[in-house]
């Protein structure tokens, strides 16, 4: 076992090299719907059991089926209200399943990332031959039923296994969310090729906040709005993401999609705010500051206040 | 590094259009035929009330259900609370929904039927309906369960409801909203026809049984308040309020599809008949009859509704 990922070294929230978003932005505020599909009789996987229940787990089953029939077209209603567009965290089977949602998606001009290929298809134990199928057949599908190139990925479940990042570079893949180290896009160490990490929330998200700290729905705004906030006022100094990852089984639900509504109206009414999706943070990134960033990096994160 | 992998973990025997199961059909709900409820009411208000008896010496395996004895037996402190809502907590519900003219539908365990006669005569005398939930608390229906032994506790219970209760019997609600691969079959078999167990749509929906068709009739987890009280620790406040945010939602949502809507309330005896909570619920459903088009009724009144509505053909 790793004592670390090994993906990056440590570099300081403190001189490093600046970042401006596009058109002077001060913060990049982007939301990741996870459409997701569980299925109802899973595989057996060594390290993760998928229900809480013995299959079948109707209750936990049907809760996320909800997303899909129900939440997912409430939620893209709010958020193209707001003019927001979604980074879709995919399981690349709902395409098959369910390609009504996809027509929607493409229609609102959402970008979709790979989540894998079902959320009951974890990435442990999983051999490198078998990660690179999941990976080929995730651009394959997303091409086939979006026209679109796969740019991001987050493992399912975040179930990365050691070799993941490695495999994701050497596919092609341009950024990772599977790390929650950072406020802003970081270089990835990988053995080959060039893979940057961008911003994803466990604190910012609505499985963490109603599963499990159960969090009040007045909370949950008043967490969104302190978050984008304090990433606002230092995004003056240097840019800063914010993600929104969000679950339709959950936010699309009657008495909580208020909850996103009111979150974005206090948003999207700020100057310098970039709403933008992944790849479009990744590509901004990357062409910007992904070599000043590892420069400074390969020097010892020189500068700031030591 | 990463070993050998697992053999066949990347096959994907249901990848298909639909769902990965035969059950009932997907469907998005903005796709669903408009449902227009008597009097054009906007939202219909079904009230559906958990009546259940959890043993104290309920067993602990396959799962405990939620709200289930949780303590080292003999828990007193759960098997008595959970009993205050049979003996107490049940009649303030009445009385705040009889105050205001609604009746509910009780789910009801047939343990209950049995043990408290009495209460079974009161539900009936407040022209409450009575749906089938199973036996008790701790029998439940799982996918472990042989099918001999678990078509004959369907028909324990369902047989004791209607020999308890001279109304007919048309719902049914499996404890813990759990079931085995069978249960809608066996349910359908005993000649129910609407269930609850599903938690993945706000409107009702058509599902497969060997022997016919049953009606799928949204009983919100996430919105109980057997989640967010007891499970999820909540306020009564936050339960008031997350309610009062789905009517709104959902009478919203009713004017601009020109679609009606439900609302299921969700209600535990040992919980909201409290006393603390009992002017909680009043204000929850004084606030919702405030509004212009909302319809109280029953599950099966509302099922009926949608058939009119939706499936029968005109």
């Amino acid at each position: 076992m790793l004592a670390e990922p090994g993906h990056y070294d440590y570099a300081p929230y403190s001189g490093r090299p600046r970042i401006v978003w596009p058109g002077g932005a001060r913060i990049a505020v982007w939301l990741a719907p996870n459409i997701e599909h569980y299925e109802l009789e899973p595989p057996s996987n060594p390290r993760k059991v998928p229900w809480p229940r013995p299959v079948p787990d109707v209750l936990n089953y049907s809760h996320r089926d909800y997303g899909n029939r129900v939440g997912f077209w409430r939620m893209a209603d709010v958020m193209a209200k707001h003019g927001v567009r979604g980074s879709v965290s995919l399981n690349v089977a709902v395409c098959d399943h369910y390609p009504e949602i996809i027509e929607r998606c493409c229609e609102l001009g959402w970008e979709l990332f790979s989540h894998g290929t079902y959320n009951t298809r974890y990435f442990y134990d999983l051999s490198e031959d078998q990660q690179r199928a999941v990976i080929a057949d995730s651009r394959e599908t997303i091409l086939k039923y979006s026209g679109q190139s796969l740019d991001g990925w987050l493992t399912p479940a975040i179930t990365n296994d050691e070799t993941t990042q490695h495999v994701l570079a050497e596919e092609g893949i341009k950024y990772t969310l599977d790390m929650v180290h950072d406020d802003q896009p970081m270089p990835v160490k990988v053995r080959n090729g060039r893979l940057i990490s961008v911003p994803y929330s466990l604190e910012v998200n609505d499985v963490p906040l109603f599963q499990i700290r159960n969090t009040p729905v007045e909370r949950y705004t008043a967490i969104v709005k302190a978050q984008f906030d304090q990433l606002y006022a230092e995004g003056a100094e240097s840019g800063t993401v914010m993600c929104m990852p969000l679950h339709p089984y959950l936010t699309g639900q009657p008495q909580r999609i208020s909850a996103l509504d009111e979150a974005l109206a206090h948003i999207v009414v700020h100057d310098g705010v970039w709403l933008a999706t992944g790849r479009e943070i990744a590509a901004w990134y990357t062409e910007h500051y992904y070599d000043a960033f590892s420069k400074w990096l390969a020097a010892g994160t020189p500068g700031g206040r030591r | 590094m990463s070993g050998p992998g697992i053999p066949n973990y990347l096959d994907y025997p249901w990848r298909r259009r639909g769902l990965d199961h035969d059950r009932f059909l997907h469907r998005n709900l903005p796709q669903a035929r408009p449902v227009v409820w008597p009097g054009k009411a906007r939202v219909a208000l079904w009230v559906a009330v958990h009546v259940a008896h959890f043993p104290m010496d309920m067993p602990r395996q396959p799962f405990v259900a939620p709200g289930g004895v949780d303590r080292p037996y003999p828990s007193y402190w759960d098997y008595t609370q959970r009993d205050y809502g049979n003996r107490v907590g049940i009649y303030r519900l009445m009385r705040t929904l009889d105050a205001r003219g609604l009746r509910a539908t009780a789910l009801l365990n047939a343990a209950v039927a049995t043990r408290y006669p009495a209460l079974t005569t009161e539900i009936a005398a407040s022209q409450w309906e009575v749906a089938a939930a199973g036996l008790d608390m701790g029998r439940l229906h799982h996918g472990g369960l042989g099918e001999a032994d678990e078509r004959a506790l369907v028909k324990e219970a369902v047989g004791t409801l209607r020999g308890a209760v001279k109304s007919k019997i048309r719902g049914w609600h499996s404890p813990a909203h759990s079931e085995s691969m069978r249960t809608l079959d066996l349910v359908a078999e005993a000649g129910l026809d609407y269930v609850t167990d599903w938690i993945n749509d706000d409107m009702p929906y058509l599902v497969n049984a060997a022997s016919g068709k049953l009606t799928a009739m949204p009983l919100p987890w996430d919105l109980s308040d057997l989640r967010l009280l007891f499970q999820q620790h909540m306020d009564t406040s936050e339960f008031v309020e997350q309610v009062l945010r789905a009517f709104k939602t959902l009478y919203a949502e009713a004017a601009q599809t020109g679609s009606g809507r439900i609302l299921t309330l969700t209600i535990t005896p040992w919980l909201m008949g409290q006393p603390h909570r009992i002017r909680a619920l009043g204000a929850i459903l004084d606030r919702i009859l405030e509004h212009v088009g909302v319809w109280p009724a029953t599950g099966a009144e509302i099922v009926d509704a949608w058939h009119v509505s939706v499936v029968s053909d005109k």
